[in-house]
């Protein structure tokens, strides 16, 4: 029993020349080769069921020689036979038509049936192809070397108006999210400047002071000067507020006294029912001569 | 400027005596010139108040001051779990003879000429008793022993935990609509007054600390009759009218108002009720008691705005969803409803 093992053994190491039937490498033409030009050859190996190339012994693709480099290996199975598509370039520059000679190489088939490996060593045969030299060894004698040289190929014009276009197309895009952009932060154009309230009690009360006078004109004039002290506060500013407010707008603080008598006229008008003795106290005209020192301290304050 | 009327010098007599009363509670009460100002105003407007605190901030001891310094007969209950309306009206016991005897309780005890009654913790009594209690302050009537008694200077105070929820009951919306103000006391925060609220022996015995006010300093049989002046000689101008219409519409649809409260999405939605036409009514009550306090003829929104968070913010119903942050959203809303009306 154990010598039927050994002899098992035995037989899966043998190396299995025999399993290669035929290796045959292959070429689209032999000759009319130039400079720079790639060079197919296709190598196809005939071996027993199973085998296939092993990529380890595949060559690198490189540089071979000094004028031959390898640039693109390809494997393909098929059925029994393994195909090894290699990519050459030849940058040998021949002066006359001549045979050259690609060394051969050896690579691996290997089988593996799950007990062990078999491995079969293949010698791809060289093989040659014929370069032609690209011009005559003496050419025609010129005047301009640059007439040696072809000229350049007339390359076609491109049309820019698709490319003008899409820019034109983004640049509006842009800028238009960028002006909703601005429109969502309240950037600068969008920014409401601070409405002057004062001012605006100010052309108020002067365009009062212009029309008759009375006391619904008076009212108006007060509640004018009442929203521009409420505006500026952003709330309802009573007269109790009053201390308040100048401590919150320091800027109007001069005007402290002249808006406390402005407070008291007002109580007394609107709630006290008394408004010719409001007039009396505290006549529209120093209502507008106030909107405008308020507005002057509005304007300082701001700038 | 203020043209005093001749008929005017009984209230110009009583605003002193007023302040005499201040003066008098707030010597026994420290740093608690708000609330004594709104007690008094309360007394004047005719007026139950609700006190609520925390605990120990002296709730009791402004109430029991300002009993004494009313004067009038004096009543004081203590709200229990147990209590029952007929606890209050009638007190039985079993006499010396053995036999079970029914008498007037405490709030009949002094019969009609009941001044003052004082509910201490009324939201440990059962809504039972707040059911009675609410006709005794509506209708300041009574019916018991087959008769009907009327109290005519009758003046709720009733005071309430704020802290405690364990074993109370809330009081109904109907309830609360009656007391004219809910005031709520704080500890002063000023560090002067905590020292000697803390250090000065006087404030630790309340009783003796009561003892020292002057009784009675307040004829307590005429306040009706000067409330009564108060609210015709204080007059109300049509700015004021339009201002206090504002107010109310604002309070209850603060969306419509422009009014936006941060944390909340649904103005629409978050007033659901309540500032009845009977707080609108207490509101300018009080509002005129103000204005005479501060002695004036005439309404200013001040005096609205000053008695506004007490009067009327425990009359607003919120959204449920809300109604557990109201002591944050009420005074928001209170304050926003006054930086957006505009007044005049």
């Amino acid at each position: 029993m154990r010598r039927l093992w050994l002899l098992l053994a035995l037989l899966a190491a043998t190396p299995a020349a025999a399993q290669v039937h035929a290796i045959e490498v292959r070429t689209p033409r032999p000759f009319g080769y130039f400079l720079g030009d790639l060079v197919q050859a296709t190598v196809e190996i005939e071996a027993e069921d199973g085998f296939v190339l092993q990529s380890a012994s595949l060559p690198r693709p490189g540089p071979l020689t000094y004028w031959l480099d390898l640039r693109a290996v390809e494997t393909e199975t098929a059925g029994p036979r393994q195909r090894l598509r290699l990519t050459y370039q030849t940058f040998y520059a021949a002066l006359d038509a001549r045979s050259l000679e690609v060394p051969g190489f050896p690579v691996t088939l290997v089988r593996d049936d799950g007990r062990g490996a078999t491995s079969a060593p293949v010698q791809v045969p060289a093989w040659s192809f014929g370069v032609s030299p690209l011009r005559e060894v003496q050419p025609p004698r010129r005047d301009d070397p640059a007439d040696y040289l072809r000229p350049d190929g007339s390359a076609p014009r491109l049309d820019p108006a698709p490319a003008r276009n899409a820019a034109l197309g983004l640049a509006v895009l842009a800028l238009a999210s960028l002006l909703w952009l601005a429109l969502d932060r309240a950037w600068w154009p969008f920014r409401q400047r601070r409405t002057r309230a004062f001012a605006l009690a100010q052309r108020q009360l002067a365009a009062l002071a212009r029309g008759p006078e009375g006391e619904a004109v008076y009212r108006d004039g007060l509640l004018a000067l009442h929203r521009g002290v409420d505006q500026m506060d952003g709330r309802r500013v009573l007269a109790d507020d009053l201390p308040g407010f100048l401590a919150r707008h320091p800027a109007f603080r001069p005007h402290g006294p002249e808006l406390a008598r402005f407070f008291a006229a007002s109580r007394l008008a609107f709630f006290g029912g008394g408004v010719a003795a409001a007039r009396a106290q505290w006549p529209l005209a120093r209502a507008a001569a106030t909107a405008r020192g308020l507005a002057a301290a509005e304007r300082e304050a701001a700038s | 400027m203020n043209d005093i009327r001749r008929d005017d010098a009984m209230l110009t007599d009583w605003r002193e005596a007023a302040g005499c009363f201040e003066r008098a509670v707030g010597s026994a009460v420290l740093g608690q010139e708000r609330a004594i100002r709104l007690v008094t105003i309360a007394i004047f407007a005719r007026g139950h108040v609700l006190l609520e605190g925390d605990v120990g901030v002296g709730k009791t001891t402004l109430l029991r001051a300002v009993a004494r310094a009313m004067g009038g007969a004096y009543e004081r209950v203590e709200g229990t779990v147990d209590m029952m309306p007929s606890d209050l009206v009638y007190h039985t016991y079993l006499a010396d003879d053995g036999r079970p005897r029914v008498e007037p309780g405490p709030v009949l005890r002094a019969s009609e000429d009941l001044a003052i009654f004082f509910f201490n913790e009324i939201n440990r009594a059962r809504p039972q008793v707040h059911a009675l209690l609410l006709r005794l302050m509506a209708e300041r009537s009574l019916s018991a022993f087959n008769r009907e008694y009327r109290f005519p200077n009758l003046q709720v105070f009733a005071d309430r935990n704020r802290v405690e929820r364990e074993e109370t009951f809330e009081l109904p919306a109907a309830a609360r609509d009656r007391f004219l103000m809910e005031i709520g006391l704080e500890a002063p925060r000023d560090a002067a007054t905590r020292r000697t609220l803390v250090f000065d022996p006087r404030f630790h015995d309340t009783d003796a600390l009561i003892a020292e006010i002057a009784p009675a300093i307040l004829d307590q049989a005429a306040i009706q009759g000067i409330a009564a002046a108060i609210q015709h000689g204080i007059s109300a101008s049509p700015a004021i009218e339009t201002y206090v219409v504002a107010l109310w519409e604002a309070l209850v649809r603060p969306a419509a108002a422009g009014i936006r409260l941060p944390g909340i999405d649904d103005m629409e939605g978050l007033v659901q009720g309540g500032a009845s036409p009977r707080g609108i009514a207490f509101l300018v009550r009080a509002a005129r008691v103000r204005a005479w306090l501060e002695g004036r003829h005439w309404l200013v929104p001040e005096d609205i705005r000053a008695i506004f968070p007490e009067v009327m913010a425990h009359r607003v119903f919120l959204e449920p969803i809300h109604e557990l942050r109201r002591a944050e959203i009420v005074p928001d809303l209170c304050r926003a409803v006054f930086d957006t009306v505009p007044a005049p």
